[in-house]
């Protein structure tokens, strides 16, 4: 009975096969995964994998480097990770939204151009106090991402659009259309970029003196963390939450029990806009300050893929943010000490991203394993006696 | 001497397990050339296991085939079709919008060479081989049909033929008669005699006593994986196959108290229902059904019994007409309130549409509730009501799981999910329930159990609305007998008055009564 593969698959199965935490483990297998795909990279270059792994994390600033700048140490690094961290906790959060309800939105960029652009021209140039103008970014924020959101869930649920080829075009239409307004009224001619927005309405802190260190503060990863409890909330015990999953499993099902499925599929991508909206300000008037016309964020994709690897849960979506992002920070400073090229750096953040897509195959693939399994231990249960 | 010459087919000591379960547990017996051999059985008593695995989609774990005294390993459908073996599932295997004869030759087209070196389809070869073989055994099927456009026994016919054109001997049908009407049934076994007479070997899966007695010459009986014995029809009395059946004995009627009629709780006037495709599917429909009353559809699987379900529980919007529930319009109501009205719907499809199979079995039994207190105040959900509420259920209704109310109801077998369903929907506490089909797939065991609820259900004065295309249930349950034939009522009587054969008539449309 004992077949060729046969202990491959029993490891597998013991490793990756449904009981507690399968969800966790898999995740952590295509971690593992795709680290050892960029090993085999790393290595054909010549270069020494652990060495470079070792400098990503110096990179992500956990673990110190040989030397710093002036005014930078570790907490710099680190901050900085944190910074560009926030936009894709959103983001992220924002496509596993819209996924627990069956919806695919792939809009995330587009949602993400579109607030940080009116956030941008209603509040970036105004002027304002502090404040008052960085609460009301975060309002612009929420409201023009969930506007674009609940376009394309009116759309759906009125017209049975197909929410991923509506998604698509409005990434285009925004880009194009705010482009068009950037290059028109509010280009800065040396850097080809919007204007800067002022200081007072950015998000994060920058270049902040603390001690002899220059620091970057994410003013509103606080509100991301919040945010990551409140979806948690919504979906472990909330009303709304149960429609959500309900209609995210089967909508037939879900409308014979009552629920209103069109107003639940709008509900949800006016959250997951919201969310889209925020990680457009903090990316836009955070992280940055000035707005690429017609460049869409590839945070905003990359988000898919986090959110797939996070297992769709706020919490999960949250610590694959960090990983994929503490890579994606790290290999700036790996391909500068080891002298490989920013490409092959950045494709390393790729392969994650990769690997984490395919984790429901592993999923599906494992359990079938399990199944295979079984079946061979009853019959050899069997058969045992005779031998 | 000669018996043994004829011997055809031999399983001997096949067993086969699946998980937790052994399917065919040391089985032996013999299929004679030029027989109808009938294999009989509950539903999961191993029958279509067993001719799987002489049609090769499963293979033995232990024990032999003999095909014309030589042991074979069949491995595929293939290598089955290769040994004349042919099988005609219980759902048909056909592609919609292909003709016929391209659906027969499907998988072994007869190629010509035009000029010599472009191989190419013969199909007029095809379709004079096709219609020659519908001839000589009465089956009736025009080769160029589309098959979206015949009806279901003429669609059989044709997985037939596909089975006589691939020169089988040995024709395996699987609960042939399920999707017919008697008359249709009537006609297949003739079709089946025929076949016979012509010299092919045939095999008959079926729970359907009445048809083993008119048409096979020898039964073998399975229970629970085993084989309780064979014999011949023309020695054994369909009582005595029933008890055989099941395992112990079991009385095949539903004791049933005369009807007492209270007010009308549903008035439906004059309903008509289109589909998605903008089809009339209801055809000006009216009925009424009073408290105390079963009012069964009976008619052919798609003539629009499952849409009148649908539209009276507003899953399907009102055309025309109107929907007065306790002396309330209730035609343009949303599905939820109707709920609250007091409307419970057991739906046709269970896995699809009556359970949300991986939500845990709590939350599937309070789908309908889950919004109210004690399951939810101010938005909140609270966990412990779910599992306290549906604990009582599970004890109520004997569902079993593995895991209370964390179980999945995915991980559940069929006959208690629809347990699930029904505990859902009678602890409502609704007036009018709709089942459909509530039976379908459930072995005699929770059959009689779902049939003693709905009767009790009746007698608590509850008013019942059941669509069926099974005819028995039909018959022993029905109060009143509502016919539909293509999106029309045929006829509505007092379920005394009528026998199942005319019921059938009115199914096929030959009668029909404004």
């Amino acid at each position: 009975m004992k077949r060729k593969g046969h202990g491959f698959k029993q490891s597998m199965v013991k490793l990756l096969g449904s009981g507690k935490n399968q969800d966790l483990r898999i995740a952590l297998f295509c971690i593992l995964l795709s680290l050892f795909a960029g090993s085999l990279l790393l290595l054909s270059l010549g270069k020494n994998p652990l060495i470079a792994y070792k400098s990503i994390l110096q990179g992500a600033g956990f673990w110190p480097k040989a030397r710093y700048a002036g005014h930078k140490s570790m907490l710099t690094d680190f901050l900085s990770l944190l910074n560009y961290a926030t936009p894709m906790v959103f983001a992220s959060l924002s496509v596993a939204v819209a996924l627990r309800c069956g919806l695919f939105n792939i809009c995330v960029p587009g949602m993400m151009i579109f607030s940080g652009f009116l956030a941008t021209v209603l509040v970036g140039y105004s002027g304002l106090p502090s404040f008052g103008a960085r609460f009301l970014v975060i309002i612009v924020g929420i409201v023009g991402g969930s506007f674009i959101g609940s376009v394309i869930g009116y759309l759906k649920f009125k017209f049975n659009t197909n929410e991923v080829v509506v998604s698509i075009m409005f990434n285009y239409i925004i880009s194009y259309v705010v482009s068009f307004f950037i290059q028109t009224k509010y280009i800065d001619p040396t850097t080809r970029q919007s204007l800067k927005i002022g200081d007072n309405a950015r998000l994060t802190l920058v270049d902040k003196v603390i001690g002899n260190l220059k620091i970057e503060i994410p003013l509103v990863l606080p509100l991301a963390i919040l945010v990551v409890v409140g979806l948690w909330f919504l979906f472990a015990r909330s009303r709304l939450g149960f429609e959500l999953k309900a209609v995210g499993m089967n909508r037939k099902a879900s409308r014979y029990a009552g629920v209103d499925v069109g107003r639940t599929m709008v509900i949800s991508m006016i959250i997951s806009g919201a969310l889209a909206g925020l990680a457009g300000v903090s990316y836009y008037l955070g992280c940055y300050a000035s707005i690429q016309p017609k460049v869409l964020p590839s945070l905003g994709f990359d988000a898919i893929a986090v959110a797939l690897l996070g297992n769709s849960s706020p919490v999960g979506c949250l610590f694959a943010s960090l990983l994929v992002m503490t890579i994606s920070n790290g290999t700036t400073y790996m391909s500068s000490t080891l002298n490989v090229l920013r490409e092959i750096a950045s494709l390393i953040t790729g392969i994650l991203l990769l690997f984490s897509a395919c984790s429901a195959f592993f999923k599906v693939q494992a359990n079938r394993w399990a199944q295979e399994l079984e079946d061979e231990y009853i019959v050899n249960m069997r058969e045992a006696p005779h031998e | 001497m000669q018996e043994k010459d004829r011997t055809l087919v031999e399983f001997r000591h096949i067993t086969k397990r699946f998980p937790k379960i052994v399917a065919n547990d040391d089985i032996s017996l013999s299929i004679r050339k030029g027989e109808i051999f009938a294999l009989l059985g509950e539903n999961g008593a191993g029958k279509s296991t067993l001719m799987s695995m002489l049609f090769g989609l499963y293979e033995p774990d232990e024990g032999e085939i003999f095909l014309r005294g030589k042991a074979e390993h069949i491995h595929s459908p293939a290598e089955a079709s290769k040994l004349n073996i042919g099988m005609v599932h219980q759902h048909f295997k056909l592609v919609q919008n292909q003709s016929v004869t391209e659906n027969i030759i499907l998988g072994m087209e007869p190629v010509k060479k035009k000029l010599g070196v472009l191989s190419c389809v013969d199909k007029k070869r095809a379709q004079e081989r096709v219609r020659s073989l519908s001839q000589q055994y009465g089956l009736d099927v025009n080769p160029q049909d589309i098959i979206e456009d015949i009806p279901v026994s003429v669609r059989q016919r044709v997985e037939i033929l596909k089975m006589l054109y691939r020169n089988a001997e040995i024709l395996i049908f699987d609960e042939p008669t399920a999707v017919l009407t008697p008359q249709e049934i009537e006609s297949l076994l003739e079709v089946i005699r025929s076949l016979r007479d012509g010299g092919k070997t045939i095999i008959l899966i079926t729970h359907k006593l009445d048809e083993v007695k008119e048409v096979a010459d020898r039964c073998a009986i399975l229970c629970r994986g085993k084989l309780v014995g064979v014999y011949n029809v023309k020695d054994i009395s369909t009582r005595q196959m029933a008890s055989l059946m099941v395992g112990y004995e079991v009385s095949l009627d539903v004791e049933k108290a005369r009807h007492s009629f209270g007010n009308v709780a549903l008035e439906v006037k004059n309903l008509s229902v289109f589909d998605n495709d903008e089809i009339k599917v209801v055809d000006n429909v009216s009925f009424d059904v009073h408290e105390g009353e079963i009012l069964a559809i009976a008619g052919v699987a798609g003539n629009g019994q499952v849409e009148v379900a649908d539209a009276l529980a507003g899953l399907l919007p009102v055309r025309q007409g109107t929907i007065v529930f306790e002396g309330k319009d209730i035609t343009s109501l949303d599905i939820r309130p109707r709920i609250e009205m007091g409307i419970s719907y057991i739906p046709e499809d269970r896995q699809d549409v009556g359970l949300l199979l991986d939500y845990n079995l709590g939350n599937n039994l309070a789908l309908k509730t889950y919004y109210k207190p004690p399951y939810c105040k101010n938005g909140i959900l609270y966990e412990n009501s779910f599992t306290k509420e549906g604990d009582k259920l599970i004890k109520q209704f004997d569902i079993r799981c593995s895991d209370g109310c964390a179980t999945t109801v995915r991980s559940m077998s069929g006959g208690n999910q629809q347990k699930a369903i029904v505990a859902r929907e009678i602890s409502l506490g609704s007036k009018l329930l709709i089942f459909v089909q509530p039976t379908r797939g459930l072995d005699i065991g929770a059959i009689k159990t779902i049939h003693d609820r709905i009767i009790e259900l009746r007698d608590q004065g509850k008013a019942v609305l059941l669509v069926s295309l099974e005819l028995d249930e039909i018959m022993e349950l029905a109060d009143t007998i509502a016919v539909m034939y293509n999106g029309k009522i045929q006829t509505i009587k007092d379920a005394s008055t009528l026998t199942a054969n005319q019921v059938g008539e009115y199914m096929m449309g030959v009668h029909h009564e404004a």
